[in-house]
């Protein structure tokens, strides 16, 4: 298991390298292909447990539908879907964030050494790498919100939940080797039609303000 | 027994698609689908009140009633019935003035139960992580409904439900991952670590900060969820934007779902800890904090559907607050608010529905004279003002005063001196804001009588149930209650 938590740590400091190129990066294509990226090395932990559980144990675990259902969803369906919308629904980029590129790393750099330090208090997490695995999940989860308040436009936001999910997912496979089967599906489940019903409001969206900035729905407030 | 309840609104919900064009085979479809869903939960109850629980072994046993859900379940299948009867009046309405076609009338309806469908799952599952599934399940079968109106209010509204809600539930998520990485560690892998009643059996093997952390995260997750504040920011866009039946269910319904996640969790954590004093500090802020926002936001709204949504803020700060403070008064009496709560506001919302169709506005300044229009509904919704408030003999009070007494005898006088003082305003706000409506002369002739005669019946209903249980509780209610507080304070 020595082994396997290296590779795994590897794969992990990869996931949170491609969140800071996520959060650095200005248009909604390389926006999906980091996210495709995040997704792919996603699914590669998936598939590493899955083959230690074939070799060492003999026997084949649930966690390898992750892997498939990872591949499916999140590397090939959803960054498609979402490039078609952004196609469709007329999408010129300039600037569409508050807060500028090199603070914003500054301040994803900054949440990583909260989380460390947070992390850092609880006895049971300060032996092997458990600890290390947190830190490096959780920090994908705050800079996936990170991402979505600094964002102006509905698929960034939606960008950012799906980066936010990612982290959950990451944090359940590498401290527990995944959660029950079913618990899983329903997630997966969940997040599909969360992703459809957000694509259809976008568009709903775009037909009834002729644009896509959320930044300028302010009809209720208060 | 179990999967009926679960078949029940699924079924429903598909059967509306073979209906070809008559209305009325869809209205009878939907009420006799809540009201059997009524009928099998009093059955289930009935059930619990005799043997404790109710678990299925299907499925690792992840279906489990007893008390404290099975009284969920009764508040739920309850509203869900009288709503779907008022649903009726006010979708015919709306039909017959052509602002919905037939197929978004059909859609509507299937919606509505696919909606009931997750709530009751919520409800019957003991699973935390099928619990979390529902919850955010809800949100989805609920977003469309928000943005039924297909304006652009409505739809900036169900954009913020939906992106608001799934952020939040995410974290609740990761709470719960945290608490299974807990349990999986001293108890090993399998199915039943997810499982309440498994958990709170071997609540002394978790790790007692790990928990913490889980909790933190599920209040903040599921809390969004249940509109407490700071992160209730969705809730008064959504309430105010959906279609009438729909926001009563929201606030009589979905709130409570997210706050038996809550409750599930916190009993776990307090059995570990051996007290409640994490999680009751926890609970007591944010309710406090909760009621207090809605006490300021209440002041300064101009559209009467949205103080009752802020109204929803504050009632769910209360509940929390009384979970908070985990005396066996306090926990009763948030109890009996949750069922008292779940009524008054769906009648109010039943009310406000009517007054909309009438005056087609939802502004409080450009109404005027709603008693004379309209009686019943205004008379209904004028004391229905009073009993959210908190006047006697309605039921509120009896529960309202349950929890300040209990945060009196607790000795958190500062709680109980806030609590008072946010009540205080919160009354002055409803009355200073919304008792112009009911008097003076309507500005234009809106023509005097009710929309239609199912919806008063209604209202007349819920005001009845409310101002008996006021004064009198039903001895199977109270037994129910007991049980229930038994099982959060487990004793």
């Amino acid at each position: 298991m020595e082994e396997i938590a290296k590779i795994l740590n590897i794969i992990s400091i990869c996931i949170l390298i491609s969140t800071f190129s996520l959060v650095a990066s200005k248009r909604i294509l390389s926006y999906l292909n980091a996210f495709r990226i995040q997704s792919i090395l996603l699914a590669a932990v998936a598939a590493i447990y899955s083959v230690y559980y074939l070799v060492a144990e003999g026997k084949l675990e649930g966690i390898i539908i992750i892997f498939f259902m990872t591949v499916a969803l999140k590397v090939i369906y959803i960054p498609k879907m979402l490039k078609k919308i952004s196609l469709r629904v007329e999408y010129k980029v300039e600037k569409d964030f508050f807060i500028n590129i090199p603070i914003s790393i500054i301040i994803c750099c900054g949440l990583v050494v909260l989380t460390w330090f947070t992390v850092s208090k609880i006895p049971l997490m300060n032996n092997g790498y458990n600890g290390i695995f947190l830190v490096q999940s959780v920090s994908v989860i705050l800079m996936g919100l990170f991402f979505m308040i600094s964002r102006k436009k509905a698929i960034g936001q939606i960008i950012g939940l799906l980066v936010i999910e990612n982290g959950t997912f990451l944090t359940a496979m590498l401290l527990t080797s995944g959660m029950p089967m079913i618990v899983e599906f329903g997630i997966f489940f969940d997040l599909l039609t969360a992703v459809l019903i957000l694509g259809i409001f976008v568009f709903r969206i775009n037909e009834t303000f002729e644009h896509i900035d959320i930044n300028k729905l302010r009809n209720l407030r208060g | 027994m179990l999967f009926l309840l679960l078949l029940i609104p699924l079924a429903a919900s598909l059967l509306f698609w073979t209906v070809k064009s008559n209305r009325k085979v869809i209205n009878i479809i939907n009420i006799s689908g809540t009201s059997a869903l009524f009928a099998v939960s009093l059955f289930i109850l009935k059930e619990v009140l005799e043997h404790g629980k109710i678990t299925s072994n299907a499925l690792g046993g992840i279906f489990y009633i007893d008390a404290f859900n099975g009284l969920i379940l009764f508040t739920t299948t309850l509203v869900t019935l009288l709503v779907s009867i008022y649903s009726t009046g006010y979708m015919n309405t709306e039909y017959d003035r052509n602002i919905v076609n037939h197929s978004s009338f059909r859609l509507y309806y299937s919606l509505l139960h696919l909606f009931i469908f997750t709530m009751i799952l919520t409800t019957i599952t003991q699973n935390i992580g099928l619990m979390w599934i529902s919850i955010e399940a809800t949100t989805l079968a609920s977003a469309f409904l928000v943005g039924f109106y297909n304006n652009k209010k409505s739809i900036e509204a169900a954009w913020k439900y939906i992106i608001i809600c799934s952020v939040g539930i995410a974290f609740a998520l990761l709470g719960i991952v945290l608490l299974y990485y807990s349990a999986f560690n001293s108890l090993g892998n399998t199915l039943q670590c997810l499982n309440w009643q498994f958990l709170n059996d071997n609540a002394g093997t978790l790790h007692a900060n790990v928990l913490k952390i889980a909790f933190i995260f599920v209040v903040i997750g599921f809390g969004t969820k249940v509109g407490l504040a700071p992160m209730h920011t969705w809730l008064p866009d959504a309430h105010s934007q959906a279609p009438s039946p729909i926001s009563a269910l929201l606030s009589g319904v979905l709130l409570n779902t997210a706050m038996y996640g809550i409750i599930r969790v916190m009993t776990i954590v307090n059995k570990n800890a051996g007290n409640s004093l994490f999680t009751g500090r926890l609970m007591i802020i944010l309710g406090l904090l909760s009621v207090g926002f809605a006490a300021i936001f209440i002041l300064v709204q101009k559209d009467f559907k949205r103080i009752l949504a802020y109204s929803s803020i504050e009632h769910m700060g209360i509940i929390a607050l009384g979970f908070g403070i985990s005396s066996a008064l306090s926990i009763f009496a948030s109890l009996f608010h949750i069922i008292n709560h779940s009524l008054t506001k769906s009648m109010l919302f039943a009310a406000s529905g009517n007054v909309y169709l009438k005056y087609d506005t939802k502004k409080i300044s450009k109404i005027n004279g709603i008693i004379k229009v309209m009686p019943v509904t205004g008379t209904v919704f004028l004391l229905g003002l009073f009993a959210i408030t908190g006047m006697p003999p309605f039921s509120i009070f009896t529960s309202e005063l349950g929890i300040t007494i209990a945060a009196f005898k607790e000795a958190k006088y500062l709680a109980a001196g806030l609590l008072l003082l946010f009540l205080t305003l919160i009354f002055a706000g409803f009355t200073s804001q919304m008792l112009g409506m009911f008097f003076g002369k309507p500005h234009k002739d809106h023509g005097i009588g009710e929309l239609n005669r199912i919806t008063p019946v209604v209202l007349l209903i819920i005001l009845a149930i409310i101002a008996v249980t006021g004064l009198y509780l039903p001895p199977f209610l109270e037994k129910l209650i007991n049980s229930a507080r038994d099982i959060i304070l487990q004793v």
